[in-house]
C-alpha cells in the first residue's frame, strides 16, 4: 500500500530533490563498542531488526510528481563486515566520513550499515539511515533493539517480544484520520503573525549566502563536566526553571544561541528552527520513523536584555513554540522562516549489552541549503558533560570564520555561566588577536605642519606658476601670496586677532581664496558661506559663530543687509599691493588645536549646526590627500562646488599645497549650478573632486579626450555601476577613488581606490582609514564588532573636529571617549558599516533619519521645522522618496508548481510553496475550459461566405516563430485563403526572415511586411511604460493589421497568442467567478476591453494613424480571432507537423528561444526595474495550462542576457539606460496638513527663503491628516508608499469615508497593486488600463450583484465618483 | 476532575505505562511526562474544562502534580466566573 509523505517528510523530500546528488539528509552514526563481538550473532540480530522494523523496508517513489512511500514486504539484507584493524584511527575516521556520504537509494533501501573490526575487543557498528525514515529517538530504539536481539542470539535465549510497537505507517494513517476528523490546528494564526514581524533573515558576520550550496563543516565544542554542572545548577534558579530539566536546558541553550546570532548578525528579531521529537503519545513513543517536527522559536532580542531577562521571556516563547509544535505540522514554508537551527537532543544511547560504547554522529558534509548554522547539544553517553556541535555552511563560514565562531560562542557561554545578570551585549566576543587587527597602532614619524605654512612653502617654490585661474585671467603664486599678505594686513588693521571667526561669503572667485588664506595667515578662523544661502540662515551662522567680521563682495553684501556685523567688501581688483605692505609681513603660526575653519551643516532643529575644525585636522587631511592622490606633484583642480560644503576643501587646498592651479568656476547668481559642464568642456584640469550626482550631470558627455586622471568621489554612497561608468568613460586612464568622511572628521577619512575587478557588489566599499585616522565598528554596548558584523562607525584620530559650536550636550554625546577602545575622543557618525572579507569598510546606511541627497546631508526635521513655520501649515512631515529602494535582498523563490517568482507583485505562496494563482486557478479551471473551442469551430467561423470582391478569408500574423507558422499552415490546410502579415520591427533575425520567406513560398500564400517609421519611439515608450518591448510591438501589429484588413475587406485577423497570454492579457480570474456566465458575455467584455485598449494614451496612439478605432464599426468589420483558443496542440505534435509540412527550422542567430533580437532588451529592463522577467507571468500560465513544464519555464526566464548587445540596441533605439535613473527619482517630498489649500509654488518659495536650495522639497502633498504609527509618531513608511503619479495629483489624499468607498479602495488597491489610494485619485493616472478595468468592474459587480459596464470606470474615474454612482443606483433600485 | 486528568495522563502522555497516579506524584521531576506530553496535557485541559492557559500559566507551580493542576484550574474557573 502506498502512502503520501507526512508534511515534515515532504520538507525533507523537497530539500533532497533540489539536491539529488548530495547527502544532505543522511543520518549516520558510529557506535564504537569495546568488546569482542560475535559477528554471526550481530549480523543476525541486525538483519532480524531490518525484517521486523518497517522503516528499514520503506522505499520512496514519485508518482505523477507526488512522492509516495511504501513498505516492501520482503527484503533480503546481508550486513557487510569489514576488517580495518590494521588502519590508523585517522584512516578509519576518513572511511566513516566517506561512507556516510554515500547516497542512499530511496527507491530501494534508504539505509546502509556495516560492522567494522578495529582490533582486538574493538568494533565499530556503522549505521546510516536517510532522515526520511529515522530520527534520534528511532536510532536509540534501533540501538537498544539490536543489542537485545544480539544478546538473545548469542545466548540462544528467547527473542524479546514487543520489540516492535505501532509502525510508522499507522502513524501516517492516524494523522490522516485526525486531519479528516477535526479542524486544522488553530494556532497557525499566532505563528504566522509572529513570523510576519521577522523581516529578512539574519546575515551572520555580514556574509550573504548567494547560492544554494549545501556543503557544510562541523565544529565541535566539548563542554567540561564542570561547566555542564554549572549550567545544570543555574537552571534551578526560579527564573530559569521550566517544567522539566530538559526544557530548562533547552531554554538555556536556545537563549544562548539567540544571543550568539544577534551578536554576529546585528539582527534582533530572530527565528531559530528547533526540532521537537513530536512523540506526544505513548503509542508511537518508540516507533522508528521520522517524527521530528522543526518549528520556529521566535524571539525579539532587546539591546537592554540581560541573560536573565532574555531567558525569562524565552520561556514564554517556548511555551508558544510547544503549543504550535504539538498541535500543528511543520512544512516547507516554515522551514524558510529561519536559517539557524538549535537541536537539543535528549536521547541517550548508553552501552551496547553492557560493553562500553561510544556513540558518535557523523556529519555528512552537507546540510539543507536553507540552514546556515545548526547547533546541536547532546550527551549521548549520559556522561553529564554536554557536547556542542555546530554545523556551518561553508559558503557563509570560511575556515577562518569557523574558528572564530567557536571562540565567540564560548566567550558568550562563559560570560553567562559566570553571571546571569550580564547584559547580553556586554561580553566582548572578539579575541586579543582579532582586537589587534581591529585597533590600529598609532602611526609614528608624522609631523604637524600648518596648512597655511605649507601654502607659503609652495608659493616660494613655484612663484611663477599659475595658482588661480578664472576664465582667461590668471594669478601666479607670487602675486597670490602678495594679495593674501595685503588683505591680512588690512584685516589686522581692523583688529582681527588669532582665533577670531570671520565669515567669508563669496561667489567662487579669486577673492574667496585670497580671503580664506588671509584669515588663516592671521591665525583667525574662516567660516565659509555659500553665495546662495538665504539671508536668515547666513545671519544665524554669522551670529552663532560669533564672527567679528564678514568678508564679502558688493553684490552679496546688498543681499545680506540684515547682518549687523562689520563687513568688508572685496571686489575684483580691489586688492592693491603696496611695497609698504610687503615689508610689514605678518604671520601667526597656529598650533595643532587652534581652529582653522567652521562649517555649517543641516541641523535637526531647523537651524544649521557649526562644526569647528582644528588646524591639526585640516593639515592631516590636506597633507595626506596631496601625497596619496597626487604624490605631491603639482595638480590642477576645478573649484566648482559650493564653498559651504566640506567636500570643497579638497579642491581648495590640494592645488595650493602642490603648486597646481585652482581653476575657478563662478556659480550663476541664480538658478541651478551647472558649472561641472563647463569644467568638462574646458578640459583643463587633471584632477577633480565631486559627488555621484555630479557624475549624473555629465553622463553621456564624451570623455575620451578628457585630461582628468584623478577622480575623487565623495559626499554619498558610490554605487558600483556609477563608478564603473566613469571609469570606462575615461577609458580606464583615470584612477577613481571613493572617499568617505563626515564634516566632523574633516572631508575624508576613509578611502578606497576603485577596482572594477574586485568591487562587484552594489556599492563600492569606502575602504580603509587614511593616515592618522582610526575606524571602529561598535555595537550599542561599545564593544568592537567582529569583522563582518555591521555596527555603528566611530572615527578617531587627527581629523576629528573640536566639536559643535555652542552645543555641549551634543558634543558630549557625539565626541565622547569610549572606554576600552581608545583614550581619545571618538566621533560617533550615525553611519552603519562593517569590515568586509577583503579588509575594506562597507557603508550600509544611516542609523537615524538623516538623509543624503546629491552629496548634501540633510536632517529631515530641519526642513519640517521650517515648513511648520508657514502660517497656513498645521503640521508637516518630510520624507525622501526613493523608488529604487525595493527590497531585493530576500531570496527569490519560485512557485513549486508553475515557477512564478516570489517577487512578482502580490505573489502569495502557501505552505507547500504553491502560489495563489495556481491555487485559485484550481477553483475555476473547469469554468475556464468552457472558453476554449475546437479547430472545427474555427474552420466554420472563418469559412463563412464572404462578400464579393474580397480575396481573403483571413489575415494571419506571421512572426516566423513556430507558433505563428503552425497557424498559417493549419489555416492553409483548412482550405482557407490566407494573407500573411509580418511586422518588420527592424529586429527580426535573418534566419527568421529566411524562414518566413521560405514558409510563405512553400505554402503558396500571399505575404506582406508592414512597418512604421516610429518603431523605435514605440519601443522606447513601451520600455518606459511597461518595462518591456513586446507591449509596444503588439499594439503596432494590431494597428497595422486592422488597417490592412479594413482596406482589403478581410473580415478576420488571426493572432498567435498563446493560451498563457490569454490569461495574462484578458482572461482574468474574475471573468469566471460566476459559473452562469456564458462565453458570449466573456467575449463581449473582452471586446469592450479591446476598444478601451486602443484608447490608451501611448506612443502608438500619438504617432500612428489610429483614427479607425474611433469608429465602433471597425470592431465589427474586422474581428480578431485567437487561433490557440481553438487548438490545444502539444509542442511535439506541432514540431512534427512543422517539420513534415513546412520544413520550419528554429532560428539560431538570436541566441535565445525567440526570433526577435530586441526582445532581450525588454527582458533586461524588466528584470532591472521590477526584479523579474516579463515572461515570468505568461509562462507561469503556460505551465498551469500544461503547455510548458516548470523546469522549461525557469530555464527560459533565467536565460543569459548579452548585456553588451542590449546596450548597443538601447543606444540604437534611443533608450537612455543610465545608472542614475534610480538616483534621479529620489526626491524630497513635503507632506502637510492645512485648513486652506496652499500652492506648491508658495511653499517652495517660502522654504527657499529659509533653506539652502538642496533642502527644499520639490513635491508637496496636502493630506487630511498625517498618518501615525501605533506609537503616535509620524508613519514615515506610509508616507513613502505613495507612488509618483499619486504625488503629482492635484488632489489631497482623502481616505475612504464610507463602506462603498472602502470596498472600492480595497478592490483598486488589489488590482492596481498600490498601497494607498485616495478617494479623489484618478484611475487612469494611477495606471489603470483596460485589463485593470475588467478586473475592477467584474469584482465590483460580483461584490454588489450589479451589472456595471467597463466604461463606467473611465467615465467616473475616482473612487468618490464611482461610489456616489453606486449609491445612487442602489437607492434607485430600492425605491 | 482529577480522575479525568489522571486517566488522560496514564493513557496518553505518560512516558511509561502507569497503573497508579498519586495526587502528590511529581509529574515533571520524575520524568513521568516530558514537555511535549505536558503540552498535550495543557491542550487537553483547555478543551475538556474550557479554560485558556496562557504561556505565563505554564509554570512548575501550576503543573507539579495533580493537586496543583486541580487548584490551578479551580482558581482559573473562579476568576473567569
Amino acid at each position: 500500500m502506498k502512502r503520501a509523505l507526512t508534511s515534515n517528510q515532504q520538507t525533507l523530500w523537497i530539500g533532497q530533490k533540489m539536491h539529488p546528488d548530495v547527502p544532505i539528509h543522511n543520518t549516520a552514526y558510529a557506535f564504537t563498542i569495546a568488546a569482542e563481538l560475535d559477528l554471526k550473532a550481530f549480523r543476525k540480530a541486525f538483519q532480524k531488526l531490518v525484517y521486523e522494523v518497517e522503516a528499514f523496508r520503506t522505499v520512496f517513489k514519485e508518482e505523477d510528481g507526488v512522492p509516495m512511500q511504501s513498505v516492501k514486504s520482503d527484503m533480503s539484507y546481508e550486513m557487510e563486515c569489514i576488517d580495518l584493524s590494521l588502519e590508523t584511527d585517522q584512516a578509519v575516521q576518513l572511511w566513516l566520513e566517506k561512507r556516510s556520504q554515500r547516497l542512499l537509494e530511496l527507491d530501494n533501501s534508504a539505509f546502509d550499515s556495516a560492522l567494522i573490526r578495529r582490533g582486538e575487543r574493538k568494533f565499530i557498528w556503522f549505521l546510516n539511515m536517510h532522515h526520511l525514515i529515522t530520527d534520534a529517538v528511532s536510532l536509540a530504539t534501533i540501538f537498544q533493539n539490536t543489542a537485545d536481539y544480539y544478546k538473545a542470539y548469542l545466548n540462544r535465549t528467547e527473542l524479546p517480544k514487543d520489540i516492535n510497537p505501532a509502525p510508522y505507517s499507522e502513524y501516517i494513517d492516524d494523522l490522516v484520520s485526525q486531519k479528516n476528523g477535526k479542524r486544522e490546528n488553530n494556532n497557525t494564526g499566532l505563528l504566522s503573525e509572529k513570523l510576519e514581524g521577522l523581516g529578512q533573515l539574519p546575515r551572520y558576520y555580514g556574509v550573504k549566502k548567494e547560492g544554494s550550496a549545501t556543503r557544510a563543516s562541523r565544529i565541535s565544542i566539548p563542554l567540561s563536566k564542570e561547566k555542564s554542572d554549572k549550567i545544570r545548577a543555574l537552571i534551578t534558579d526560579p527564573d530559569l526553571r521550566s517544567w522539566s530539566e530538559h526544557l530548562s536546558l533547552f531554554n538555556f541553550f536556545t537563549s544562548l544561541f539567540f544571543v550568539f546570532l544577534y551578536r554576529t548578525s546585528g539582527k534582533q528579531q530572530i527565528a531559530i528552527g528547533a526540532p521537537s521529537h513530536n512523540r506526544g503519545t505513548r503509542k508511537f513513543a518508540r516507533t522508528v520513523g521520522y517524527f521530528v517536527q522543526v518549528f520556529p522559536l521566535i524571539n525579539e532580542l532587546q539591546a537592554s536584555d540581560t541573560f536573565r531577562t532574555l531567558i525569562k521571556r524565552n520561556a514564554l516563547e517556548i511555551n508558544d513554540y510547544l503549543r504550535y509544535s504539538t498541535q500543528g505540522e511543520s512544512n516547507y514554508k516554515l522551514n524558510q522562516s529561519f536559517n539557524a537551527v538549535l537541536n537539543y537532543i535528549n536521547t541517550e544511547f548508553g552501552d551496547f549489552c553492557d560493553f562500553e560504547t561510544k556513540t558518535s554522529w557523523i556529519h555528512p558534509g552537507h546540510m539543507d541549503e536553507q540552514h546556515q548554522i545548526r547547533c546541536h547539544v547532546m550527551d549521548f553517553q549520559s556522561s553529564g558533560a554536554f557536547e556542542i556541535a555546530i554545523d556551518l555552511n561553508d559558503e557563509v563560514f570560511s575556515k577562518d570564520l569557523r574558528e572564530k565562531v567557536s571562540v565567540h560562542f564560548t566567550k558568550l557561554l562563559d560570560a553567562f555561566i559566570t553571571d546571569l545578570d550580564t547584559p547580553i551585549l556586554k561580553p566582548e566576543l572578539i579575541t586579543a588577536d582579532e582586537k589587534s587587527v581591529l585597533i590600529p597602532k598609532p602611526e609614528k614619524g608624522w609631523k604637524f605642519v600648518p596648512t597655511i605654512e605649507r601654502f607659503h612653502q609652495t608659493a616660494r617654490k613655484f612663484p611663477e606658476s599659475t595658482a588661480l585661474r578664472l576664465g582667461s585671467e590668471t594669478i601666479d603664486y607670487r602675486d597670490l601670496e602678495r594679495k593674501v599678505g595685503a588683505l591680512a594686513l588690512k584685516l589686522k588693521e581692523q583688529g582681527v586677532k588669532p582665533g577670531d571667526a570671520i565669515g567669508v561669503c563669496f561667489f567662487r572667485s579669486p577673492e574667496y581664496i585670497i580671503s580664506i588664506l588671509a584669515v588663516m595667515k592671521l591665525g583667525a578662523v574662516f567660516v565659509p558661506i555659500a553665495s546662495d544661502l538665504p539671508e536668515h540662515r547666513v545671519k544665524y551662522m554669522v551670529e552663532t559663530a560669533d564672527c567679528v567680521l564678514l568678508l564679502t563682495n558688493e553684490l552679496l553684501a546688498r543681499k545680506l543687509s540684515i547682518i549687523s556685523k562689520p563687513t568688508i567688501e572685496i571686489d575684483h581688483g580691489s586688492l592693491e599691493i603696496s611695497e609698504e605692505d610687503l615689508a610689514a609681513e605678518t604671520y601667526f603660526s597656529p598650533k595643532e588645536e587652534d581652529p582653522a575653519y567652521i562649517i555649517f551643516t543641516s541641523g535637526s532643529t531647523g537651524d544649521p549646526k557649526g562644526t569647528v575644525i582644528p588646524n591639526l585636522a585640516l593639515s592631516n587631511y590636506s597633507g595626506w590627500a596631496a601625497s596619496y592622490y597626487l604624490e605631491d606633484r603639482p595638480s590642477s583642480f576645478p573649484l566648482f562646488t559650493s564653498v559651504g560644503f566640506d567636500l570643497t576643501i579638497t579642491s581648495t587646498f590640494l592645488p595650493l599645497l602642490t603648486g597646481g592651479e585652482i581653476v575657478i568656476y563662478k556659480e550663476n547668481e541664480r538658478g541651478p549650478d551647472m558649472s561641472i559642464l563647463q569644467v568638462i568642456e574646458d578640459n583643463i584640469v587633471e584632477a577633480i573632486k565631486l559627488t555621484p550626482s555630479h557624475l549624473n550631470l555629465i553622463s553621456g558627455i564624451e570623455l575620451v579626450e578628457s585630461k582628468i586622471r584623478t577622480v575623487i568621489i565623495g559626499g554619498e554612497d558610490l554605487r558600483t555601476d556609477v563608478a564603473l561608468k566613469i571609469h570606462e568613460e575615461l577609458d580606464g586612464k583615470a584612477t577613481v577613488y571613493n572617499e568617505y568622511g563626515p564634516t566632523e572628521a574633516t572631508v575624508g577619512c576613509v578611502v578606497s581606490r576603485f577596482d572594477p575587478k574586485k568591487h562587484n557588489r552594489t556599492s563600492v566599499p569606502i575602504g580603509q582609514p587614511i593616515r592618522n585616522m582610526q575606524v571602529f565598528i561598535l555595537d550599542p554596548y561599545g564593544n568592537l564588532n567582529p569583522a563582518g558584523v555591521a555596527g555603528e562607525l566611530f572615527l578617531g584620530g587627527h581629523g576629528i573636529a573640536k566639536g559643535y559650536l555652542n552645543n555641549s550636550k551634543l558634543n558630549q554625546e557625539k565626541f565622547a571617549v569610549r572606554e576600552g577602545i581608545s583614550e581619545n575622543r571618538l566621533y560617533q557618525t550615525g553611519d552603519l558599516a562593517r569590515w568586509n572579507s577583503d579588509g575594506e569598510l562597507e557603508f550600509l546606511g544611516r542609523i537615524d533619519e538623516q538623509v543624503k541627497l546629491k552629496g548634501y546631508r540633510i536632517e529631515l526635521t530641519d526642513i519640517e521645522a521650517n515648513l511648520n513655520e508657514h502660517e497656513a501649515v498645521n503640521s508637516a512631515a518630510v520624507v525622501l522618496l526613493d523608488p529604487s529602494s525595493r527590497n531585493t535582498e530576500d531570496k527569490v523563490l519560485n512557485c513549486a508548481e508553475c515557477g512564478l517568482p516570489s517577487n512578482y507583485p502580490n505573489a502569495d505562496f502557501d505552505d507547500e510553496g504553491v502560489c495563489h494563482l495556481c491555487n485559485s486557478f484550481k477553483g475555476y479551471r473547469h469554468e475556464a475550459a468552457k472558453y476554449f473551442k475546437t479547430e472545427e469551430d474555427l474552420k466554420q467561423l472563418l469559412s463563412a461566405p464572404k462578400a464579393k470582391g474580397v480575396d481573403y478569408d483571413c489575415l494571419t500574423l506571421l512572426s516566423g516563430g513556430k507558433d505563428s507558422t503552425y497557424i498559417l499552415a493549419r489555416l492553409v490546410n483548412m482550405g482557407l485563403k490566407v494573407l500573411a502579415f509580418t511586422l518588420d520591427n527592424g529586429y527580426i533575425s535573418d534566419q527568421a526572415k529566411n524562414n518566413i520567406n521560405k514558409i510563405v513560398k512553400k505554402l503558396g500564400v500571399d505575404h506582406i511586411y508592414g512597418e512604421t517609421p516610429h518603431m523605435n519611439k514605440v519601443f522606447v515608450d513601451s520600455l518606459h511604460r511597461h518595462a518591456n518591448v513586446c507591449n509596444g510591438c503588439f499594439k503596432v501589429i494590431y494597428t497595422l493589421s486592422t488597417q490592412i484588413a479594413l482596406e482589403r475587406n478581410i473580415p478576420f485577423v488571426v493572432t498567435g497568442l498563446s493560451r498563457g497570454q490569454f490569461f495574462e492579457t484578458r482572461l482574468t480570474e474574475e471573468l469566471f467567478w460566476e459559473s452562469s456566465r456564458d462565453t458570449a458575455t466573456i467575449d463581449e467584455t473582452i471586446l469592450e476591453a479591446r476598444k478601451l485598449y486602443h484608447q490608451e494614451e501611448d506612443a502608438v496612439k500619438n504617432l500612428m494613424d489610429v483614427s479607425m478605432f474611433q469608429d465602433p464599426a471597425t470592431f465589427e468589420k474586422v474581428q480578431f480571432v485567437d487561433f490557440y483558443r481553438y487548438s490545444d496542440v502539444s509542442l511535439t505534435e506541432m514540431l512534427h507537423f512543422l517539420k513534415e509540412k513546412v520544413g520550419w527550422e528554429r532560428p539560431t542567430d538570436t541566441g535565445r528561444s525567440t526570433n526577435c533580437l530586441i526582445n532581450q532588451v525588454g527582458i533586461y529592463v524588466h528584470k532591472k526595474e521590477k526584479g523579474y522577467s516579463n515572461y515570468s507571468f505568461p509562462y507561469s500560465w503556460d505551465v498551469r495550462l500544461g503547455h510548458k513544464t516548470r523546469a522549461e519555464t525557469l530555464e527560459e526566464i533565467n536565460e543569459y542576457i548579452d548585456e553588451k548587445e542590449v546596450k548597443r540596441i538601447m543606444k540604437e533605439i534611443g533608450y537612455l539606460d543610465s545608472p542614475y535613473a534610480a538616483e534621479e527619482r529620489r526626491k524630497l517630498v513635503g507632506y502637510y496638513t492645512s485648513d486652506d489649500k496652499v500652492t506648491d509654488r508658495e511653499l517652495y518659495t517660502f522654504l527657499r527663503g529659509r533653506l539652502p536650495s538642496y533642502m527644499v522639497p520639490s513635491v508637496y502633498k496636502r493630506l487630511e491628516s498625517l498618518p501615525l504609527t501605533s506609537n503616535g509618531k509620524v508613519d514615515r513608511l506610509a508616507l513613502q508608499s505613495f507612488n509618483e503619479a499619486q504625488l503629482e495629483m492635484e488632489t489631497a489624499y482623502v481616505a475612504p469615508r464610507n463602506e462603498i468607498e472602502e470596498l472600492l479602495e480595497g478592490i483598486w488597491k488589489e488590482v492596481l497593486q498600490l498601497k494607498k489610494i485616495g478617494v479623489h485619485d484618478n484611475f487612469i493616472t494611477l495606471g489603470g488600463h483596460s485589463l485593470a478595468a475588467i478586473r475592477v468592474t467584474t469584482r465590483i459587480n460580483e461584490e454588489l450583484g450589479m451589472g456595471l459596464g467597463l466604461n463606467k470606470i473611465f467615465e467616473l474615474p475616482t473612487i468618490a465618483e464611482y461610489a456616489a454612482f453606486i449609491e445612487a443606483t442602489i437607492v434607485e433600485l430600492l425605491e | 476532575m482529577t480522575d479525568k486528568i489522571a486517566k488522560y495522563i496514564k493513557e496518553e502522555v505518560a512516558n511509561e505505562p502507569l497503573t497508579e497516579l498519586d495526587m502528590q506524584e511529581d509529574l515533571l521531576g520524575s520524568g513521568i511526562i516530558d514537555s511535549v506530553g505536558m503540552m498535550k496535557l495543557v491542550l487537553f485541559l483547555e478543551n475538556e474544562f474550557d479554560v485558556k492557559i496562557g504561556p505565563s500559566d505554564m509554570t512548575v507551580e501550576n503543573f507539579l502534580n495533580l493537586n496543583s493542576i486541580e487548584s490551578f484550574l479551580l482558581k482559573r474557573k473562579q476568576e473567569t466566573g
